[in-house]
């Protein structure tokens, strides 16, 4: 390694910044998993007859599963009797939730995040579920949202006030057979957020969830259903992140979109979790199914995301093509440093004539990070005139990481077009001493370079979430670069 | 999908109709290479869906066929007439194996410089032991899967060519698989051995050809070692008829300096697959492989190729391109992976592919794993089918469909045809493209509203 | 301005500069010329702080500064301006927002204050339209899928947003037909200061038409060999370098 690549190694190594814990009186239930732990979840949440037993078959189906070993991650065995599976901050009162009979305590560390849940302090146009540990806090711009026949709310409240939509939908687009950890999140889920956009409005404002992981020991499992009717549209954002620990925590959700005809969902996600220690200590386990399912015509679902927190990421938000003229989209930056893993992509699957998918995927690794690119395009036999773009650019900084590229393109339609590009590079020696020549300190060079090469995915994010998405990036690689 | 048990049924089956006839006995290297390879039956992997290289390929019909091995005797083929299978326009030395067993050298040999051996393996392991093993010893550990393990624990004869050091051929060498039917599916497992010693240079056309329509498996097992600064030139054309299974599992191992480059052309069999490993071992080596298959009607073309750069300032270049018609199906495996320290590595993986037909299909997978940071590497791949614009440009121009599709076909395959530098070979390969897709894209299903 | 004493510079034991002395005045222009190897680039980049260069004796004074001393990016907030051979293309980074970085650092590094967007956006787009670049470029990623000319006249933009002390512009002129050179020089003409040094590297005497050195140095096996007026330029080009090699040994 030369002095440059040196220098800017020390770059990337920038301390985690949502890395503190808030004290609260909980409600935790002692680690361990059986089909007590499930009835107790239910119980708690007072859920139907039909979800309980849901859960259990789940948990029965799981338990003749194994994890899966084909990704490119590498950790030590997980012990699922370990970890508690529901905790949830002591609620100060019954009856329906107000932000008044919130926890200050709660307030005060979203508020730590840079999530203010007071509606006059929020940001314009963005409504907020925040997710604590496995449960949902609070909501904010319910009334203006239901006024336009949006409901958005948690899951739990979901299952409660809206049951038949919620059991047409729940595990339509991802079974509970179809992976190891969507398998026990079906068992385990605790909250999440339901989402659903009646035919023909376009979703007044933004809606996020926020997810946040405090309590040691536990598991993270939330659920997220957005359905969205014909002609309908919505935004919806993600954030999540968790304290220090020694320990590697496991959060296992999944995600459910429906897209009817020519309606359209735009998912994105920041996700920075605790990524662990520079010795690989601690961090979040962020093993995700998510994927969205485009049933009606023309319909259009894109996924946003920037990783770059996790010990260890394992997520593939895909696409079906049902539709005809359906679209896909799949924008990534994943960045890797200290000994992060990430393993993630995508799954096009064109059943529809005239489906389009478009994949743009953007590696950082660094420091002794691995980052994998993985995914699938596959082209039925239906999928006449089908498209699909796939893009996927490395970017190493310093000589002691990795980047990975395993896609797998399967065509049975002879109208298909395919067409995969994958490049890897650095950040040149030549480009900082340019960039210096003209007076920009090394960091702020690496910056503009690697925000240069996540550019096509950022433009895809809400503007507020650009933003935040290119500051974090930059916080990730302070001192990262070599 | 086959069970470990049918695996090493079928294995066990084949090792033990053949386990007397065997030259070499009593070379101890030998007999122990023999012996792992046969001990290791218990512990290979199941060759399923489950198995990633395996992924897109059933060999569940071949596992159900049994065969019997080939070359236990070469007996009265010492008057076949070899002439009219040999690449005509072709000034070459030669070497021809019947069914993986050598014939004794053609007169065309007879002259070869001085420092070359051409000849069948099974003479020199009478002949010329201690040489053999020195090589043989560097493949342990190599029987890694149900295949390998086969042709190792039945070594018995192949190719062997040697070259010495800084010795360049003026003629280029020609080595024919012929294979010979039988009233039952023959087992043919050649091994072949192919050792070039520093500077040296050689161009090596190998062709894998039927004279009757009999079912066989043909197992081939080719290792390749280029010392510093060795030069291979290395054509395989493999054109078994349409009861052939045919596999090539090729190891390729490059020193400092030298210089592979493989053009793998392949037409015929019912399934036939590549199973390139190149290890670029020492700095400065450059491997180029480029390939072209064309698929038909109950066709698998299966090509694996696993490029590895260990060590600094090497170089490759995978480009393979598919023509797929009827209902033909083509997976393409590529996998460029670089070490930790290999700076400096350049390589670049294309696989594009021609569907002409509405039944084919096509299953790739162009794979980068990268340790090392000062590296260009880039991977690309294509499906689609002719674009409509061309078709109709040329019908427009007054040229049937078949023929237009015929030559655009052509047209495709032209940036690996013309990369063949031997005219007599790339003037064989235009005919036998023509003929493959002058009457393929005629019959085929191409009326659909697309084209 | 400049003032270089004895420089000695070196890559991978190579040596390629050997003793080079050069004194350069305020508002003075220099023309360095000299055969393929000779040194030129080398000498441009190690002033500019190139680190893959080892100086192993001598020393460099701008301003009164020790240049050696600084960072890359320090020499430039001190007024060095590098307009390069081979600008390299950073995919992605808007070339304004490039620029309006470059130039903030700068006005940062000397305590002054940034400068607005709109007198900046203003004053981009006059440069621009001066050095002839295409407005849209300054849209693009700064030099990515520029043609060769688009690349220098990016670099002639720059150079004027900068208003460096002393710019050394290397090879400014290859690559370049003879419209686009008038431009350029036209450019560099009229950032002509008395208070800017002006050093040109070429290989050919057809720029110094357009702008017009007060000295001219002949660099051979990596030192000056000769100095004169821009006759020296003249006699250059009619009886090339090899007299040279000669008069030098």
């Amino acid at each position: 390694m030369n002095a440059t690549e040196n220098r800017v190694t020390k770059l990337v190594q920038k301390e985690y910044e949502h890395g503190f814990t808030t004290e609260l009186e909980t409600d935790t239930l002692p680690p361990g998993l059986s089909e007590e732990t499930i009835r107790q979840i239910s119980a708690r949440k007072n859920e139907p007859e039909w979800l309980l037993e849901a859960r259990l078959k789940a948990y029965r189906h799981w338990l003749n599963m194994s994890d899966p070993e084909w990704a490119h991650v590498k950790h030590p065995p997980i012990d699922y009797q370990a970890i508690s599976y529901y905790s949830a901050p002591k609620k100060r009162g019954k009856g329906p939730k107000s932000l008044d009979e919130v926890d200050p305590a709660l307030i005060a560390a979203y508020h730590k995040l840079g999530i203010p849940l007071q509606e006059q302090k929020a940001l314009a146009g963005v409504a907020v579920d925040a997710v604590f540990d496995s449960v949902s806090i609070a909501t904010t711009f319910r009334e203006p949202l239901a006024k336009a026949g949006v409901i958005f709310c948690s899951f739990s409240e979901a299952v409660q006030d809206h049951p038949d939509l919620v059991r047409s939908y729940f595990g339509s687009v991802v079974p509970y057979t179809d992976n190891y950890y969507a398998c026990l999140n079906a068992a385990v889920f605790s909250d999440g957020t339901f989402v659903y956009i009646p035919k023909g409005v376009r979703c007044p404002m933004e809606l996020s969830t926020y997810f946040r992981i405090n309590e040691a020991n536990t598991g993270q499992f939330e659920r997220t259903l957005i359905v969205a009717e014909a002609g309908s549209y919505v935004s919806y954002l993600e954030g999540c992140t968790a304290p220090k620990r020694d320990d590697n925590q496991l959060h296992a959700a999944v995600v459910e979109l429906v897209a009817l005809a020519d309606a359209r969902i735009k998912y994105s996600t920041v996700q920075n979790w605790y990524p662990g220690d520079a010795e690989g200590r601690g961090g979040i386990y962020n093993f995700v199914t998510k994927r969205g399912d485009c049933r009606g015509d023309r319909s259009h679902i894109s996924w946003t995301q920037v990783e770059t927190g996790s010990a260890i990421t394992w997520k593939y938000p895909s696409c079906i093509l049902r539709g005809d003229g359906a679209r896909g989209e799949f924008y990534s930056v994943a960045v890797t440093r200290g000994s992060q893993q990430a393993d993630t992509g995508t799954k096009m699957i064109h059943m529809g004539r005239n489906t389009k998918s478009t994949i743009v995927s953007k590696g950082i690794s660094a420091g002794l990070g691995q980052n994998t690119y993985r995914g699938l395009v596959r082209m039925t036999p239906k999928a006449e005139n089908a498209r699909n773009h796939t893009q996927c650019d490395s970017l190493l900084i310093g000589d002691k990481c990795g980047a990975h590229t395993f896609p797998y393109i399967e065509v049975k339609n002879p109208s298909a077009k395919v067409e995969h590009e994958a490049t890897t590079s650095r950040i040149g020696d030549d480009q900082l001493f340019y960039c210096r020549q003209r007076g920009l300190s090394e960091e702020n060079a690496v910056s503009m370079i690697v925000n240069g090469f996540c550019k096509e995915v950022f433009r895809e994010l809400p503007m507020e979430f650009a933003v935040e998405a290119q500051k974090l990036l930059d916080l990730t690689l302070e001192g990262a670069v070599g | 999908m086959i069970t470990a048990a049918q695996q090493s049924d079928w294995l066990l089956h084949h090792l033990s109709q053949s386990a007397g006839n065997l030259p070499g006995r009593g070379l101890a290297w030998l007999e122990n290479l023999r012996r792992e390879a046969a001990r290791s039956v218990a512990q290979l992997p199941v060759l399923n869906r489950k198995q990633e290289s395996w992924r897109y390929t059933s060999i569940d019909s071949l596992l159900q066929q049994r065969f019997i091995t080939a070359g236990a005797d070469i007996g009265g083929l010492e008057n076949l007439d070899i002439s009219r299978w040999m690449l005509p326009g072709l000034d070459a030395y030669r070497l021809v194996l019947v069914n993986g067993r050598c014939l004794p050298s053609p007169a065309s040999s007879a002259d070869l410089p001085e420092g070359v051996v051409l000849g069948s393996l099974r003479t020199a392991l009478a002949t010329d032991p201690d040489r053999l093993s020195a090589w043989f010893v560097r493949n342990s550990g190599r029987s890694d899967n149900l295949f390998t393990a086969l042709n190792s624990a039945l070594i018995n004869d192949g190719a062997l060519l040697h070259v010495g050091t800084d010795v360049v051929l003026d003629k280029p060498i020609e080595i024919l698989h012929l294979h010979l039917g039988h009233e039952r599916p023959l087992l043919v497992q050649p091994r072949n051995l192919l050792v070039l010693e520093p500077g040296s240079g050689v161009t090596l056309v190998e062709r894998a050809i039927g004279a009757d329509s009999s079912a066989a498996f043909h197992n081939h097992l080719t290792e390749i070692y280029l010392s510093a600064g060795a030069s291979l030139d290395h054509y395989r054309l493999q054109d078994e008829n349409q009861r052939s299974h045919h596999l090539c599992t090729l190891f390729l191992s490059q020193q400092e300096q030298s210089r592979y480059r493989g053009t793998h052309l392949s037409f015929g069999g019912v399934w036939a697959r590549t199973d390139c490993h190149a290890l670029l071992q020492q700095p400065g080596g450059e491997c180029e492989i480029n390939g072209l298959y064309t698929v038909g009607d109950e066709q698998l073309k299966d090509i694996h190729l696993r490029v590895h750069h260990a060590a600094p300032r090497c170089t490759s270049r995978e480009r393979f391109k598919g023509i797929l018609h009827g209902e033909g199906r083509a997976v393409f495996d590529g996998h460029i992976i670089v070490d930790r320290g290999a700076q400096g590595s350049d390589a670049q993986l294309r696989n594009d592919n021609l569907m002409l037909t509405r039944s084919a299909e096509v299953d790739t997978k162009p794979q980068l794993e990268i340790y090392a940071d000062d590296v260009k590497c880039s991977h690309g791949t294509t499906v689609g089918e002719v674009d409509p614009a061309q078709l109709f440009y040329l019908r427009s121009r007054g040229i049937d469909k078949a023929q237009a599709l015929s030559m655009l076909s052509l047209g495709f395959a032209a940036e690996i045809s013309n990369g063949i530098r031997l005219n007599a070979l790339r003037s064989y390969l235009a005919q036998r493209l023509a003929r493959k897709l002058g009457g393929q894209t005629d019959a085929s299903g191409m009326d659909s509203g697309n084209v | 301005m400049l003032s270089i004493k004895e420089l000695r510079v070196s890559i991978e034991q190579k040596s390629i500069l050997n003793g080079l002395n050069l004194e350069i005045g305020s508002g003075e222009v220099h023309a360095i010329m000299g055969p393929n190897g000779s040194g030129k680039s080398t000498l441009s980049q190690v002033l500019a702080g190139r680190e893959d260069y080892l100086v192993s004796g001598g020393e460099v004074l701008f301003d009164g500064l020790d240049l050696l001393a600084l960072e890359t990016e320090e020499r430039a907030h001190a007024g060095l301006f590098l307009g390069m051979q081979y600008p390299v293309e950073l995919p992605g980074v808007n070339n304004m927002t490039f620029i309006r970085e470059s130039l903030n650092a700068l006005r940062r590094a000397r305590g002054e204050p940034e400068l607005d967007a709109a007198d900046f956006l203003r004053r981009v787009r006059e440069q621009a339209q001066l050095v002839g670049l295409d407005q849209a470029l300054l849209k693009r990623g700064v030099n990515e899928g520029f043609s060769g000319g688009e690349k220098k006249r990016n670099e002639i933009l720059q150079m004027a947003m900068l208003q460096p002390k002393l710019a050394i512009l290397d090879e400014t002129d290859s690559g370049l037909d003879i419209d686009a050179l008038r431009v350029i020089a036209g450019g560099v003409n009229g950032l002509r200061a008395a208070d800017r040094s002006i050093i040109v590297i070429t290989h050919y005497q057809r720029l110094l038409d357009y702008i017009e050195p007060d000295r001219v140095h002949v660099l051979v096996g990596g030192r000056i060999v000769r100095s004169g007026d821009k006759q020296l330029a003249l006699e250059l080009e009619q009886r090339g370098y090899g007299w040279l090699d000669e008069a030098a040994a």
